[in-house]
């Protein structure tokens, strides 16, 4: 059944929520004193969330934007510099190194931790004793903090002792630090990213869930073999899933901070090669003492952030199916 | 059965007593009291030592003194103070490096020291910093004001271990400091002797690279006379001829022993955020570091048996000056503190003589106070770095010498990397800090700054 057909379902059933279409006027003052009354204890039972947002999130991203207009240290007061700020960012040449080290971060990292995190939820939906058991297994490396798991990438990746040169050496090939290139630090952060994909497996695992099983008998019923049902049911109903995943994954790629942090000691090198935007601002905010400044950056990557998002959402329109709910 | 309203109300309690138990832990300000951040986790009993030995003195028999430990994430990163200040929960005291000094002064996140001199000293403000080495009490002006008073110090030379060289075929003469000073040539044929590679093209055995260690840009410049300020023009000078022959000196290492091949060296026997007992040196296959002082605690904490030893840095030709840095820590009283008399005698009495002839020779590191040095408070092994001192200097005391840094150390691996020439990466660094510093207009570093520090009894 699509959307519309369950709407003008509902639409038609006489026991609904539909209004009467006469109401004495009495009876309409009381309903109006039980929906305030309903809406009073509503706003109070989420207050606590309101109050949290109001605080926490649009009073700093106000006060961040205000202060993206002066030169502020963190002591002294601020002092009104207009623009100048946004023009520095644009000038910058380490911003566009920052913005070109996170676009090849996002451009990889992003498609690359959905196709991981499907096969995972692929993986943990199959039909086996043992599945609570693989379901933990393949989920257990998201629970390892970003901080931690960057140590353990860092003997890993040990050009001597680690595994990933032990297989370079098998085909021939000597000793690289991976951490020690540019380009190659960059790859790095990348593959530690994909362990953390569990999260974004526990989403698709529910979609997986949802699809209806009678769907899959029907085009079983058609002959359709596994590739054939992954590829024109599996896949486009578990589109508004992959919607999720994918703005989460975009918004996460663009502050990506904990792992270049760690492995770089927090300076970005070699050669600015982990050097990416969030850890730019947070050097100029904290060692540079230009909160002013960071604070541009910051509202710049939230207006690329709100843009890239809408333009998934207005690209999502052709590509996510919402016609199928559970069965 | 317990009613929702009991629940409630007892939750709710709960909570409220559970949060203010948390911001209760915070002492209340006090003429004694003293709130500080110390010298870190792992040296948390020599601020103790310093605390009882205060406690019996006169001054300090009624300081209440609570001692934390916060850690900085970076060398530079005030987050953790300047997030403390705002929020009112200063420390009355503070363990800083000494090279953050004059931002933080130039942000306002200090308290000058001149008035607390004048109010509770006998003595000028002038007379009373003379107690301390030179550069040290530079590195703490800013704008004529003094922010802070200096602990230890340090400085730069190079580390080797006898043993591998003599086994490499080394002449061990040439690094015997009583004797010679090397050159860079004499250095560069020693560590053709000293590499050794496996059949795959990796470095078994190192010598020395001039980025490695303490090879920062700033360990050459002095040595190449490369200034980073012209006080008299009051300018940035970093793509002056010489800084670019600094990372020259970046370029001619790389090109003979390739970056990533020692990068791979360095990873594999001395990986980032290894304990300190994971080094290349201690396990017998690094030759020669950039070092300082520092490092002889660790020497004899986990390499007792390693000859290791102490050289000057490298000079251009036989004969030319020795040179080096030095940098070290020093207390501070952020803004936002509770100033008391028990503080000023607090902070006088760990920076002056009795607590620096405590802690520093523990530490390995050098006394800034003048009586320490004379009276040779410090650990014997570094007597040569102490003879360094008098012609030693500071990194220069800049407002902006967190981002200076930061280019100048981003730009060393760019070019050791190839992908910047010396000229670019000067220009890169004068075109990142020139216009920081514009913000400054005017700025003088204390007249001193660059002189010889005089040391009684050298």
């Amino acid at each position: 059944m699509s959307t519309s057909q369950a709407v003008d379902a509902r639409s038609a059933d006489p026991g609904g929520a539909a209004e009467p279409a006469t109401v004495d006027p009495p009876a309409r003052a009381r309903r109006s004193t039980v929906r305030r009354r309903n809406l009073r204890t509503a706003l109070l039972f989420i207050s606590p969330w309101i109050i949290g947002v109001l605080i926490f999130i649009v009073y700093p991203v106000a006060y961040s934007i205000g202060l993206s207009f002066t030169r502020y240290s963190g002591m002294e007061a601020p002092t009104w510099v207009g623009l100048q700020n946004y023009v520095t960012a644009f000038l910058d040449p380490l911003v566009r190194t920052s913005v070109g080290n996170t676009v090849f971060y996002a451009v990889i990292a992003v498609p690359l931790g959905l196709v991981v995190a499907l096969t995972l939820a692929i993986a943990m939906n199959q039909n086996v004793r043992e599945v609570a058991l693989y379901r933990t297994i393949f989920y257990a490396p998201s629970l390892i903090p970003a901080f931690a798991m960057s140590f353990i990438f860092i003997v890993f990746l040990n050009p001597q002792f680690g595994v990933f040169n032990r297989i370079l050496n098998v085909f021939g090939g000597s000793n690289v630090n991976l951490l020690g290139d540019p380009t190659g630090v960059k790859i790095a952060i990348i593959l530690m990213a994909q362990l953390g994909a569990g999260n974004a497996a526990l989403i698709f695992l529910a979609g997986l869930r949802n699809v209806p099983k009678t769907v899959y008998e029907a085009a079983r019923v058609d002959g359709a073999g596994p590739i054939r049902q992954f590829l024109s049911i599996t896949f486009p109903l578990l589109t508004p899933v992959l919607l999720f995943n994918l703005i989460t994954g975009v918004s996460g790629a663009l502050q990506v901070f904990t792992e270049a942090y760690i492995v770089t000691n927090g300076t970005g090198d070699p050669d600015a090669g982990a050097l990416f935007y969030m850890m730019y601002l947070y050097k100029n905010a904290f060692g540079f003492a230009e909160l002013g400044y960071a604070s541009a950056l910051a509202v710049l990557l939230f207006l690329v952030g709100l843009a890239l998002a809408l333009l998934i959402y207005w690209l999502s329109r052709r590509f996510v199916n919402y016609d199928v709910e559970a069965g | 059965m317990i009613s929702r309203r009991s629940l409630l109300t007892g939750a709710t309690a709960a909570g409220l007593a559970l949060g203010l138990g948390a911001c209760a832990s915070y002492p209340d300000p006090g003429p004694n009291v003293i709130r500080y951040w110390g010298v870190g986790a792992a040296d948390k009993d020599k601020d103790e030592q310093v605390r009882e030995a205060f406690r019996a003195t006169d001054a300090g028999k009624d300081a209440q003194i609570y001692i934390d430990q916060v850690p900085s994430s970076g060398v530079a990163d005030m987050s953790q103070i300047i997030t403390a200040v705002r929020g009112g929960t200063a420390p009355d005291l503070w363990w800083m490096d000494r090279f953050n000094a004059v931002q933080n002064a130039s942000i306002g996140l200090l308290e000058p020291l001149d008035e607390l001199i004048e109010k509770y000293e006998d003595v000028s403000p002038e007379e009373f910093k003379s107690q301390w080495i030179q550069f040290a009490v530079d590195e703490l002006t800013y704008d004529g004001k003094l922010y802070g008073l200096p602990c230890t110090t340090d400085a730069r030379g190079l580390m080797y271990n006898e043993d591998l060289l003599r086994d490499a075929g080394v002449d061990l003469d040439l690094f015997d400091a009583d004797q010679h000073v090397l050159t860079w040539d004499e250095l560069s044929e020693a560590v053709e002797q000293i590499v050794e590679i496996d059949d795959r093209g990796n470095y078994t055995r190192f010598g020395f690279a001039p980025w490695l260690g303490e090879g920062w840009p700033y360990t050459w410049a002095f040595g190449l006379d490369a200034q980073a300020y012209d006080n008299d023009t009051a300018t940035v000078t970093l793509d002056s001829p010489q800084w670019e022959s600094v990372f020259q000196l970046y370029a001619d290492w790389a090109e003979r022993f390739p970056y990533a091949t020692v990068d791979a060296f360095m990873a594999t026997y001395q990986p980032p955020n290894a304990p300190p007992t994971q080094t290349a040196m201690f396990s017998g296959h690094l030759g020669i570091d950039i070092t300082g002082p520092w490092q002889i605690s660790a020497n004899e904490k986990y390499a007792p048996d390693l000859p290791l030893k102490f050289t000057y840095l490298p000079v251009a030709q036989e004969g030319d000056p020795t040179y080096t840095w030095s940098g070290g820590q020093c207390l501070v009283i952020p803004a936002g503190a509770n100033i008391t008399k028990t503080l000023w005698e607090f902070l006088k009495f760990y920076a002056g003589y009795e607590g620096q002839s405590r802690v520093v020779p523990q530490y390995g590191n050098l006394p800034t106070n003048l009586k320490a040095i004379e009276e040779g408070t410090y650990n014997p092994k570094a007597e040569l770095f102490r003879k360094m001192l008098p012609n030693s200097t500071s990194r220069p005391p800049l407002p902006v010498g967190s981002a200076m840094w930061d280019t100048l150390t981003r730009t060393r691996s760019s070019v050791a990397l190839g992908s910047r020439t010396p000229a670019e990466a000067v220009a890169d660094n004068q075109s990142m800090i020139a216009p920081k510093m514009d913000l400054f207009e005017g700025y003088r570093m204390p007249d001193t700054y660059g002189q010889p520090s005089p040391v009684p009894g050298s």
